[in-house]
């Protein structure tokens, strides 16, 4: 936990509920130890690396994918509320139907030729975003009997300071699954479970073409280390 | 002061939105001396794992914070996902010698942090890229105590560019991992 948590945040390694944490937590306590000097500065991407139209991923197909056509809107700041400028973040979803175009994806759902489900921009001076893209489905997977993900998309960010490197998931406001989702619910706290529900705000949608919501993204401080060091 | 966003696990699809071209090439500004890093990670029943994306970031040749330059991707930032058999390799050059804050002598290192299905949140650490006499004096070494043994990567006898270094998540000789 860092210093600066006042709850717990991140969820536990060892998570019984999420089966695949088994064999794959650690067990043997985290060293503390003063962050290195690679780790509070990052890796720093040109304007180069990212196409504008890669904030879009309706647009990749022949014609348009189907599903309920979304627009994403939203900031990255830290724990003190700076934004996080000319940070890169990806993102990654499956299609409406609920299926990945990915090969190991099994399920028995269409695949859109129309979607492939990966897009990526650089913050804005504000820290701020936006992607347009299509709902995901829900899906099941084999963690337990009838065991369904609720919709979700996948954020990457590497923040301003390696630190600060993260991977989370997002999702929408009122669905039925997220208190069945083990890996939703294994963030101990709800006050953080929240910070992954997006919310619904029509009017930074399209009228009459799609919806809007909103997903604030709060970053660990630059500076924050562990507790004790 | 605002909640963090929790973390949660890449699971098993992130090769959708993050395989790069060459992504386990890393890149600088100035040339330097070719290393690879390679080796397996495996969870706590031994078992190769398929499915964890390995990322590294390290110090320039000259032991600079690689900044930002000319190239599209980020200097000295490289990413490889496993493949079948548990394999990760990235292709770099040897990071220089880093100075420390309080006058800390760090022994070449990479920073490594592995995502996987699994993992609920990324584990963390750095590999040391020398002999194990040649890292007495590193903080992280000094912290780990006889654990830094996990993190020392074996220079192949026979092709001395390769560096050898294999993660275990778990179980006996669990990889030393940084709280963050």
């Amino acid at each position: 936990m860092s210093a600066r948590d006042a709850i717990a945040i991140d969820p536990p390694y060892d998570f019984p509920g999420y089966k695949s944490t088994a064999l794959r937590s650690p067990r043997q306590p985290l060293i503390r130890v003063a962050p290195h000097p690679l780790e509070t500065a990052g890796p720093s991407f040109g304007s180069g690396f990212v196409k504008e139209s890669e904030a879009d991923l309706t647009t990749w197909g022949k014609s348009a994918p189907l599903g309920e056509k979304m627009i994403l809107v939203g900031r990255v700041i830290d724990e003190d509320g700076r934004p996080v400028q000319n940070s890169l973040l990806e993102l990654w979803q499956c299609n409406a139907s609920g299926r990945y175009a990915h090969p190991v994806d099994r399920h028995d759902a269409p695949l859109d030729p129309n979607f492939l489900g990966q897009g990526k921009v650089l913050t804005g001076d504000d820290g701020g975003f936006r992607f347009v893209t299509i709902k995901p489905g829900a899906y099941p997977w084999k963690n337990h009997p009838f065991a369904w993900r609720p919709a979700h998309i996948h954020l990457s960010l590497f923040g301003n300071a390696y630190s600060q490197r993260m991977i989370t998931q997002m999702f929408f406001p009122g669905d039925p699954l997220l208190p069945l989702d083990p890996i939703f619910n294994s963030v101990p706290e709800a006050a953080a479970r929240q910070r992954m529900v997006c919310a619904l705000e029509l009017e930074r949608g399209i009228e009459e073409v799609a919806l809007g919501y909103r997903f604030e993204i709060v970053l660990r401080g630059a500076k924050s280390t562990p507790l004790g060091v | 002061m605002d909640i963090r966003t929790p973390s949660q696990t890449i699971g098993p699809f992130f090769h959708v939105g993050l395989k790069w071209d060459e992504g386990e090439k890393v890149q600088f500004a100035s040339p330097g001396k070719r290393i690879v890093l390679t080796g397996c990670v495996y969870d706590g029943a031994g078992k190769a794992i398929a499915d964890a994306l390995v990322e590294t970031w390290q110090a320039d040749p000259s032991g600079a914070v690689p900044g930002a330059g000319a190239a599209v991707r980020a200097y000295g930032y490289g990413r490889a996902a496993t493949a079948r058999d548990g394999r990760y390799t990235i292709d770099t050059l040897m990071p220089g010698a880093c100075a420390g804050v309080g006058g800390g002598k760090y022994a070449p290192q990479i920073n490594v942090t592995i995502f996987a299905r699994g993992l609920l949140k990324a584990v963390r650490t750095r590999v040391f890229l020398a002999a194990p006499e040649g890292i007495n004096e590193d903080p992280l070494a000094r912290a780990a105590g006889p654990r830094a043994a996990t993190l020392i990567a074996t220079r192949d006898a026979e092709d001395p560019k390769t560096w050898h270094w294999d993660v275990r998540l778990q179980g006996k000789d669990e990889t030393a991992f940084i709280e963050f």
